[in-house]
């Protein structure tokens, strides 16, 4: 028998994970049909949005005018992990988020706390991105319709309410959709971005209009450590930038598309978030952004002194949170789903309806755990776990690709990293960097939690999980 | 019992009659040709509409001749045209107690070579007591054709083995082989989610564990009944739509596809389903839509045979 130390370590091999997601067996050869323009806006489309909303509020108070260093900081540590993971993605280039990845370079028990990470990244974004959307959906109905929801119920108790009930509807909503089956069509998808961007655009043309210099000065009352402060906080709005990664399968030339569009993709994004944080430092002073809720809309019409620019975006926030919250739990659903078929979690997370064929007891489990999150926790607590655990989780994967390099040096890749050893050691880098300045709480919780899943891990998933009953049963047929 | 089929004029029906023919020949049944003609209004004063009506059965007579002609001579057949307020009333008024299927084409709107439902089959689908039978637009077929092969579409529940058990009488009766197929349908996962395109995969390997033993179960007890067709294995198609995963199952020329009803609908009446609505849509071979009713009795005719 293995001692402990070695089960935890075991790797899933690669030809395994290209059996199990049906690849060899005919069931998903996929043809190279992206090109770079579409690749660009997969990353574009996939990375704008989750937090420029609603980010400005928790980050300007942090980091003053100087925030937008942090979006340039967090930025250029999302591309150089978003880089990295390219490079894993096309050497292991089958099913999976960041876990499958870990599964097959660093080892079970990695996986594991990788999962963890996962959870935050999708299940506690998600949360987040609920929360976000009741400031907006309170905003668009004061707006067209003068009620708001009482402040009782739209409030998470550490905000003086008792439970964000929009955020708990929204969650339950996505769920519905979700075991349906409902999925987002890429014409749907297509449509988000553009209504995410011209709202974006709207914001910048109008909010321009109330530009004041003075507003800028003092321009860093927050220091270097500030700025970097703000970018843990604001990191989590450049999640999405390696929906470019591992859409590597699919892609045309990956070898010169996939650096590309995750550079085009980085420099319109950061470019955007940049003009709309400019845009509105100089509208508003710094001090105006603390505990502002709907940001975006309330600085155009403390600006244009009317309704009609606030309802525009707040219509745009609404319409395209709801779209991301339902992506993500379906990525937070699907996650689990593969934990469970891989025996890392109860069978009870890979059970399939066979109506609609969707997971429903997943998904509702996910739907309530989040709900209950989105309901009872205030937003900045909530994207500051979600930025941590996408950090680790970066972190790991530039680890990964490093580990990878040394024990499978010749595994046809179709993309490597450039400037491979400095570009994963600068992500590693940057990821440590931006995770030490972010609030003590919240990396005592990151670490409260791993532990946890690690536990669980040693507690349930190093007996049951495939590869390991797998691996004892040769042990055992070894054995004379 | 005799396989009925709607003949419209001016040529429309020739995939249908066609389909009627194989159907009739395989089974050993004849055929009835039926044509619907708009009832008389009540009489009024005079016989105003006398001319109207000897110029609309002289169009019925014309499309039953036309049909008549283009029918191979190894088919018994007869031909009648009924006065009914619809046409879906008329065809149902024949068909109701002397069919054992009533076929229909295909709307002239739909694409080529998929069943596509009109005013007529829409009607159909929800109030007919007897299997329908739908021709997928063109069809064509050799000289002496017969149905080879009955597919069974295989939900996995308790009423889809219902249903395959009424297949396998079905085929004994044409004396076709049974096939049971599985449909597995999921959109791709969104691309940005960053957790690639093969996510989904796992979700619908599992289904397919799943409903691969249900169909062991369901080929088992068919394997069972007193008079078992021959069995032709089964088939699970995966695809982003409907239209993709019937195309992942291999369909030949003497392929019949067979579809039960909704547990939602009335116990006696064809009344499709969501999965079953889509099959029909995108099926590329012709499908026999079976009421719960005849479900019930088939399944009870094959088991004491």
């Amino acid at each position: 028998m293995a001692s402990l130390l070695q089960q935890a370590l075991r790797r899933k091999p690669v030809s395994e994970l290209t059996a199990q997601t049906g690849t060899d067996t005919g069931g998903g050869e996929l043809e190279r049909s992206i090109g770079l323009f579409q690749l660009s806006t997969i990353g574009i489309g996939a990375t704008i949005g989750t937090g420029i909303f609603f980010v400005l509020s928790q980050a300007v108070p942090i980091a003053g005018p100087a925030v937008v260093w942090s979006f340039v900081v967090a930025g250029v540590v999302a591309g150089l992990t978003a880089v990295c993971y390219a490079e894993l993605t096309s050497a292991v280039p089958v099913s999976g988020s960041s876990y499958s990845y870990a599964y097959a370079t660093l080892g079970e028990v990695v996986a594991m706390g990788v999962a963890a990470c996962l959870l935050l990244e999708y299940g506690v974004s998600a949360a987040a991105v609920a929360v976000g959307w009741s400031e907006y959906l309170n905003q668009l109905l004061g707006n067209v319709f003068g009620v708001q929801i009482p402040e009782a119920l739209s409030n998470s108790p550490e905000s003086g309410g008792i439970l964000n009930l929009p955020a708990v509807v929204l969650v339950a909503l996505c769920a519905l959709l979700l075991i349906r089956g409902t999925s987002e069509s890429a014409k749907v998808n297509a449509t988000m971005v553009v209504i995410k961007l011209a709202v974006l655009v709207l914001f910048i043309v109008i909010g321009v209009t109330g530009w004041d210099a003075a507003n800028f000065v003092p321009f860093a009352p927050g220091g270097f450590g500030g700025v970097m402060t703000a970018a843990g906080v604001i990191f989590f709005s450049f999640i999405g930038l390696d929906a470019v990664s591992t859409a590597g399968e699919e892609v045309k030339n990956p070898r010169r598309n996939m650096p590309l569009a995750i550079m085009i993709a980085l420099v319109v994004v950061t470019g955007l978030y940049i003009a709309v944080s400019l845009v509105a430092l100089g509208a508003q002073p710094a001090s105006g952004f603390e505990d502002q809720e709907a940001g975006l809309a309330a600085i155009l019409q403390n600006i244009t002194g009317s309704t009609w620019p606030g309802t525009v975006v707040a219509a745009g926030a609404v319409i395209s949170i709801f779209s991301i919250t339902l992506v993500v739990l379906y990525g937070q659903t699907r996650i689990l789903f593969a934990m469970g078929r891989d025996g890392m979690l109860p069978p009870f997370f890979h059970r399939v309806n066979p109506r609609t064929l969707t997971p429903v007891n997943n998904t509702i489990v996910v739907a309530v755990v989040v709900g209950l999150l989105a309901g009872l926790l205030p937003i900045n607590f909530l994207a500051e776990m979600t930025s941590i655990g996408t950090l680790v989780a970066f972190l790991v994967v530039s680890i990964g690709v490093m580990v990878l390099r040394r024990t499978a040096p010749d595994l046809p890749r179709g993309f490597k990293v450039p400037g491979y050893p400095v570009t994963p050691i600068l992500s590693i880098i940057g990821c440590l960097w931006i995770i030490k300045d972010l609030r003590p709480v919240t990396i005592l919780a990151f670490l409260v939690w791993v532990v946890i899943a690690l536990a669980f891990y040693f507690a349930y998933g190093i007996r049951h999980s495939t590869l390991g009953i797998r691996a004892r049963g040769s042990d055992v047929r070894d054995v004379p | 019992m005799s396989v009925v089929v709607g003949v419209a004029a001016g040529g429309r029906s020739t995939a249908a009659v066609r389909l009627a023919a194989v159907l009739a020949r395989s089974a050993g049944e004849d055929m009835v040709l039926a044509t619907v003609v708009p009832a008389h209004w009540p009489p009024g004063v005079g016989r105003i509409d006398a001319e109207y009506q000897a110029y609309l059965k002289g169009l019925a007579q014309a499309a039953l001749d036309q049909a008549q002609a283009e029918l191979p001579p190894d088919v018994a057949v007869t031909a009648r045209a009924v006065h009914a307020r619809s046409v879906p009333r008329g065809l149902i008024e024949v068909a109701a107690d002397t069919a054992s299927v009533l076929v229909v084409g295909s709307s002239a709107a739909g694409p080529l070579g998929r069943v596509s439902l009109g005013s007529v089959g829409e009607h159909l689908l929800h109030a007919c007591s007897v299997p329908v039978a739908l021709v997928p637009r063109g069809y064509g077929c050799d000289a002496g054709t017969v149905v080879t092969r009955v597919t069974a579409a295989f939900g996995g529940d308790a009423e889809s083995a219902d249903l395959v058990v009424a297949a396998a009488g079905l085929a004994v009766r044409v004396g076709a082989v049974l096939r049971v197929a599985s449909f597995a349908v999921r959109p791709a996962p969104p691309r940005t989610i960053a957790t690639g395109p093969h996510i989904e995969d796992a979700v619908v390997d599992e289904w397919v564990e799943y409903v691969d033993k249900a169909q062991q179960r369901v080929l088992e007890q068919v394997a069972g009944l007193p008079v078992a067709p021959r069995k032709d294995g089964a088939v699970v198609g995966r695809g982003h739509d409907w239209a993709d995963a019937l195309a992942d199952v291999e369909w030949t020329a003497g392929d019949v596809l067979v579809v039960g009803s909704s547990t939602a609908g009335p116990l006696e009446r064809v009344f499709l389903g969501s999965r079953a609505s889509k099959i029909v849509r995108n099926a590329p071979v012709p499908v026999v839509a079976l009421p719960r009713g005849a479900v019930a009795q088939l399944a009870d005719e094959a088991e004491r045979a």
